[in-house]
């Protein structure tokens, strides 16, 4: 996702360069002009949240810890610190290696995958879900 | 110092190079359309004298603006010899008639082509809704909906030269193919890992369909890329996605949720069992829906794709339209369909 304070930025410069100067109405061109300023001072409250952040690491680190219990998994596991571009590493080496690792331990671990997956969605939901959490 | 030509009036000395017989050559109704991310497209009429008669006609021009959704992938120049090859056959088409490269001309490579008459209500406002469920009423839309499908799936590409896009080999080629095509704009857009569309591609090779047959393609093929007319389809536009293969991909692609939010008919506009019975009829081809399930999946693979170019464009400072920043946040929702879709 683009962060918040690039995207509140694009939108006070979309506000004062592109939408003001094409509104011929004072009223409604000072409101754009208005808002571009108080968006100014948004990007300055807003931070990022961390929460989501932390949620996908503890998801991550969950994976990585239960994976390397299954048999096989020294082929898969590349002993990267947590991350998503581990986990990416990791998906394409689970369907690389599967005829190597056999049908059962893929299933196996392709389910803790997408169990992983599942949750680092959620998260990322949180901010585009319809509703938000 | 000579004030700065506009784009109307550059494109009015244009026309009026490619038409030297004209006199007094004016253009009127002249707007840039709002929709189309890849390219600027610009309507107008062009009217002129010619040999004492008094002569006008609707135009549209497509020009690159360098920083379009699909990057690289979008080609006008291939677009404008699709567009006049289909001018033989009996797709539903509107005319080619020039292609510049010159950038000195409006600022990058454009074509013209013929304004066709009609409408093209968009699906996703109310009011569109409310246009086609009331054409579907009427019945008469509907069909022409599957028989300019059935145009594009019966015709004979080779004979109409068609074959420059690209022919797939048998078998799972063409899916391996499309899945590549849009895994090099997903290579160029992204700026951290997304492990989710990961899985989604990995699944996609590892599970990708024999072609039924090797058919012209569309490639989007939905209401708001078709001009209706006396509730028919006057022409399909749009032509950017067009490939020879499996004419699954389009069937799938009417048959998605994607491109019917809310209604119960496919693309807004048709029936199901209708769509389904009288295309297999007109084509000779069996509907195989598992298969049209996989090209789904791929259909969300690729939207993930346009959302993270769009974005991608974005947040490089390439293209300063707020609607492609917007799309950061469709990437986790279409993704969440391709999860749903896959079981997790």
């Amino acid at each position: 996702m683009i962060p918040a304070k690039q995207l509140l930025n694009e939108i006070v410069s979309s506000l004062r360069n592109v939408i003001a100067p094409a509104i011929a109405e004072p009223f409604p061109k000072a409101q754009a002009y208005m808002a571009a300023v108080i968006l100014e001072f948004v990007s300055r409250q807003v931070e990022e949240r961390s929460d989501i952040a932390e949620g996908k690491h503890e998801a991550l680190a969950t994976l990585f810890c239960n994976l390397s219990q299954l048999s096989g998994s020294d082929r898969l596991l590349g002993g990267g610190p947590a991350s998503e571009a581990e986990l990416n590493r990791l998906i394409e080496q689970l369907y690389a290696q599967r005829a190597q690792i056999g049908e059962e331990s893929f299933t196996a671990a392709n389910r803790l995958v997408r169990q992983t997956l599942r949750q680092l969605l959620d998260q990322d939901l949180k901010v585009a879900g319809k509703a938000g959490v | 110092m000579a004030a700065a030509r506009t784009t109307e009036e550059r494109i009015r000395d244009y026309l009026g190079s490619k038409l030297p017989a004209a006199r007094d050559l004016t253009l009127s109704d002249f707007v840039q359309t709002a929709g189309g991310w890849s390219h600027e497209i610009y309507i107008f009429y062009a009217n002129w004298k010619e040999d004492g008669r008094e002569r006008r006609e609707g135009f549209c021009l497509r020009k690159d603006p360098g920083s379009g959704l699909l990057r690289e992938l979008s080609s006008l120049k291939e677009q404008f010899a699709v567009i006049k090859a289909l001018e033989k056959t009996a797709a539903p088409t509107p005319k080619a008639y020039w292609y510049e490269e010159d950038p000195s001309l409006l600022g990058g490579p454009f074509f013209v082509m013929e304004k066709v008459e009609g409408e093209v209500p968009n699906p996703w406002s109310r009011a569109g809704k409310q246009f086609y469920a009331e054409a579907a009423k009427r019945g008469k839309l509907p069909r022409s909906f599957v028989e300019a499908l059935a145009s594009l799936h019966n015709l004979d590409w080779r004979a109409a030269g068609l074959d420059f896009i690209g022919v797939p080999g048998p078998g799972k080629d063409f899916a391996l193919r499309e899945i590549e095509k849009w895994e090099i704009l997903i290579r160029q857009s992204i700026s951290k890992p997304e492990p989710v569309l990961t899985e989604v591609l990995m699944w996609l090779k590892a599970n990708a369909p024999q072609a039924q047959r090797l058919a012209f393609v569309h490639g989007a093929y939905r209401s708001g890329n078709l001009i209706i007319r006396d509730d028919a389809i006057a022409a399909i536009i749009d032509w950017e996605l067009q490939v020879i293969g499996d004419p699954m991909y389009d069937v799938a692609y009417v048959l998605s949720d994607l491109n019917r939010e809310g209604s119960p008919l496919l693309s807004c506009v048709v029936d199901r069992d209708f769509f389904l019975d009288y295309y297999e009829r007109l084509t000779g081809l069996k509907v195989d829906l598992e298969i049209c399930r996989y090209y789904e999946i791929l259909y969300m693979m690729r939207s993930t794709a346009f959302w993270l170019s769009a974005s991608g464009l974005f947040a490089e400072g390439r293209n300063k339209d707020l609607r492609l920043a917007r799309t950061t946040y469709s990437v986790p929702v279409v993704l969440d369909m391709a999860a749903k879709a896959l079981g997790f």
